[in-house]
């Protein structure tokens, strides 16, 4: 980069950081410090986009006649680095990320106008509707139905691992529309409402002890044809584009980076022995090797994007770019957990929610490392697991 | 060398397996920790009529002069069924008490043994990081004895105790093991429960006053048994460990041979049976090293074979924790399944006695003087 693009991205970052620390209220930030997995708390997740969204920052990587910002990827990065220097609550996956990017890929113009602002604004909430307790990695053999009936579709099945489906009023769902050809063929891609007759949703308690996750079941819930995305059928594409959307616009390394600093400064600190950890070679070392893993990320992420041109995906990477950032996450949580040591050990439920008004026993870094640790673990799961993104990888990279 | 449980030493477990069947199905585990009852008295008494917590005391004591491997057969049994009940922090404080040869520290024995009563000891703190030499609780001598200040993190069982065990330095710099009760003025507890349910304490000293009989061990005999102590604990969590992880190899080999994905059962993919087997590979590992720390037990080579236990722990407790729940994918990370409770009971077992790194360092020390 040349310096007076530095600069540049100086000016820019100065302007984004004395936004975020103005319009974030204190209750949004404690929100984003108690955040232990990608999901935010969501009352105040929401309260945060409904703030960006009224400065018109709430989907950078969104085409610019759709609401977009039309930020580089560095300014981009440098946008989730501000805010995860401040520790606010990431704007939630679902509307931004994972559906948006469907309806204006595949949606028509009155699908897109319909929809598109609801999603932004945070008016709406959108649930995923993918999984089923029998199709996880093997997404494409998911069962549940959606049978023909004049101008609707009717709904039979059910669906899980839906992120906050309990909170959501808006679902977007994959169903089968055919049992012919390869199971990927008779896939269709749906919008619906929650409030539909005949739809039931059922949280389940995660291994913190909160509900993240849901089971959703569809009995006879019936959804107009007009809500689909795409041909019939067509399904499979516009999920597997907006995944590959999804990860290739990943900023693992800017979420990484300012999370990272906070752990050294931590490990800086003095104990009430007058020790810093920083002083323990191993810890030291740890720390450096993780910095090491935490700039590959940053830098591959960056290399692939700016390579990329507009609105083109960028393919087999995105399954690298998945699996590097979610293990140095992992990594990452790893040694936050070693850092704290026994002081990460109590359960403390009520401290850790938003607005309980108790302290944490400790430190609240010391509170928060168990909990984002066992989360942390999700990440090598969810969004195609580690070992279907190694396959997809080698058979694109070997050629076969 | 011996690397098995004799037939007698079998037969017992087996009887303890049932015990922990009949008694902690999942699910009411799950709930009695949402409820946060994790101690149950009537279990309690169970386990002292079985002569579960009388074991490796001496007839003398009033316990049953049982060899250390019938201890680590209950913690395996423990580990399986994820028992809340603290029968091996107890059993280990315990066992200190016993070689204090202190006549009012051996007094209580016989109520730990038929269960009446509990002990803890309370040795880790938030700055010593897993060496239990480092202490910042202060003993001060006074004419007519001693003032306890200080804080300690994360004592097992503390909550149910009606005794401490408590390591502190004298002015002089020594090393001081003082017998407690729970309820002497001045101690502060705060109980919670850990990560993986099990009930723990902070306890808080301030100005406890003490008489000089409070003392139990000094000096050089303080840091020997509280050395024997955390070798011992560390030789029987290992064994928890071990019924733990080869409990989460079966539950997770059941799920890779049923589940099916792409038309076959899990187990069928090539990358999932390597990983399988690196699990297998890290928990015999593990197995070998409890046998070999167990026998260096009560020599001089006690410290680096437990130091060198720990070790393994913290590679094969991570690694089965975290890939058991892996190939179970989303259930895995469920409350519903008790393969998280096995995670985190694991993950626990990593961060307390001293993580991976202490040990670690431990062992660097004496490649030096060797």
């Amino acid at each position: 980069m040349m310096s007076n693009q530095l600069s540049e991205l100086d000016t820019f970052r100065r302007e984004v950081r004395d936004f975020l620390e103005s319009a974030a209220t204190d209750e949004i930030r404690e929100a984003g410090r108690k955040t232990t997995s990608v999901f935010a708390p969501f009352k105040q997740a929401m309260a945060w986009q409904k703030i960006l969204y009224n400065k018109g920052w709430v989907a950078p990587a969104w085409p610019v006649e759709y609401g977009g910002t039309g930020w580089t990827i560095h300014q981009r990065y440098i946008f989730v680095e501000e805010c995860n220097r401040l520790e606010l609550p990431p704007v939630l996956p679902q509307n931004i990320q994972m559906v948006g990017p469907a309806v204006i890929g595949f949606g028509s113009e009155e699908q897109k106008a319909k929809y598109l602002p609801g999603m932004l604004s945070g008016d709406d909430f959108w649930c995923q509707g993918y999984s089923e307790p029998g199709a996880g990695s093997d997404l494409a053999s998911l069962k549940c139905r959606a049978d023909s009936d004049g101008d609707d579709y009717i709904l039979n099945g059910s669906k899980t691992w839906t992120t906050y489906g309990h909170h959501a009023n808006k679902m977007f769902a994959l169903v089968r529309t055919s049992s012919e050809g390869k199971p990927q063929q008779g896939i269709s891609f749906l919008l619906l409402d929650m409030n539909t007759p005949g739809i039931e949703v059922h949280p389940i308690i995660g291994l913190d002890g909160e509900p993240e996750q849901c089971e959703v079941f569809f009995t006879d819930a019936r959804v107009p044809k007009a809500n689909r995305i795409g041909e019939e059928n067509k399904g499979w594409s516009v999920a597997k584009y907006v995944l590959e959307f999804e990860r290739g616009g990943s900023t693992f390394g800017a979420w990484l980076t300012p999370a990272f600093e906070r752990l050294r400064a931590r490990c800086q600190q003095s104990n009430e022995s007058s020790v810093r950890l920083i002083d323990d070679v191993s810890i030291a070392r740890k720390l450096a090797k993780l910095e090491v893993d935490i700039s590959a990320v940053e830098h591959t992420e960056k290399r692939v994007n700016a390579n990329l041109k507009h609105g083109e995906n960028p393919g087999p990477m995105a399954s690298l770019l998945k699996i590097l950032g979610s293990e140095v996450m992992q990594q990452y949580s790893e040694l936050q957990l070693e850092i704290s040591g026994v002081d990460a050990l109590a359960q403390q439920h009520s401290a850790l929610h938003v607005g309980s008004g108790i302290a944490a026993m400790g430190s609240e870094a010391d509170m928060l490392a168990m909990p984002y640790y066992l989360n942390t673990r999700a990440a090598s799961i969810y969004a195609g697991s580690n070992e279907v993104q190694r396959s997809l990888l080698a058979k694109a990279v070997m050629g076969v | 060398m011996f690397y098995q449980y004799s037939e007698d030493q079998n037969a017992f477990r087996d009887s303890l397996r049932r015990f922990v069947q009949d008694h902690y199905d999942y699910e009411t585990r799950r709930q009695r920790v949402e409820k946060s009852e994790v101690f149950n008295t009537g279990y309690w008494r169970q386990l002292a009529e079985l002569g579960v917590l009388g074991l490796p005391f001496s007839e003398a004591d009033g316990g049953l002069d049982l060899d250390f491997p019938y201890l680590m057969a209950v913690a395996e049994e423990i580990g399986r069924g994820l028992v809340l009940e603290p029968v091996l922090p107890v059993t280990v404080a315990g066992r200190l008490l016993a070689a204090s040869n202190n006549d009012d520290a051996k007094s209580h024995l016989a109520a730990l043994i038929s269960g009446e009563s509990l002990v803890s000891l309370a040795w880790e703190e938030s700055s010593s990081r897993g060496n239990p030499l480092l202490t910042q609780c202060t003993l001060i001598t006074r004419a007519d004895g001693y003032v306890l200040n200080g804080k300690k993190q994360a004592v097992l069982a503390a909550a149910e105790s009606q005794f401490y065990i408590v390591s502190t330095r004298d002015s002089g710099g020594d090393l001081q093991l003082l017998l407690l009760n729970a309820k002497h003025s001045g101690i502060t507890q705060r109980c919670y429960l850990l990560a993986d349910g099990n009930s723990a304490a902070d306890l808080e000293f301030n100005n406890v006053e003490l008489p000089a009989s409070a003392i139990i061990a000094s000096a050089s005999q303080a840091e020997a048994l509280l050395q024997t102590a955390i070798s011992e604990s560390i030789v029987v969590m290992a064994a928890e460990a071990i019924g733990a992880i080869d409990q989460l190899l079966v539950i997770t080999q059941e799920y890779l041979l049923t589940r099916k994905q792409f038309g076959m059962p899990l187990a069928m993919f090539q990358s999932l049976q390597h990983r399988f087997a690196d699990m297998v590979i890290v928990a015999e590992k593990l197995r070998s090293l409890l046998w070999a720390a167990c026998q260096q037990l009560g020599s001089n080579n006690q410290e680096k074979s437990a130091a060198q236990l720990k070790v393994q722990l913290g590679e094969s407790a991570r690694y089965v924790g975290q890939q058991a729940v892996q190939l179970h994918g989303g259930i895995g990370m469920t409350d519903e399944l008790n393969v998280g409770a096995y995670f985190k009971r694991l993950t626990v077992m990593e961060l307390l006695c001293g993580q991976q790194d202490y040990h670690l360092g431990k062992l660097a020390e004496l490649e030096l003087v060797s």
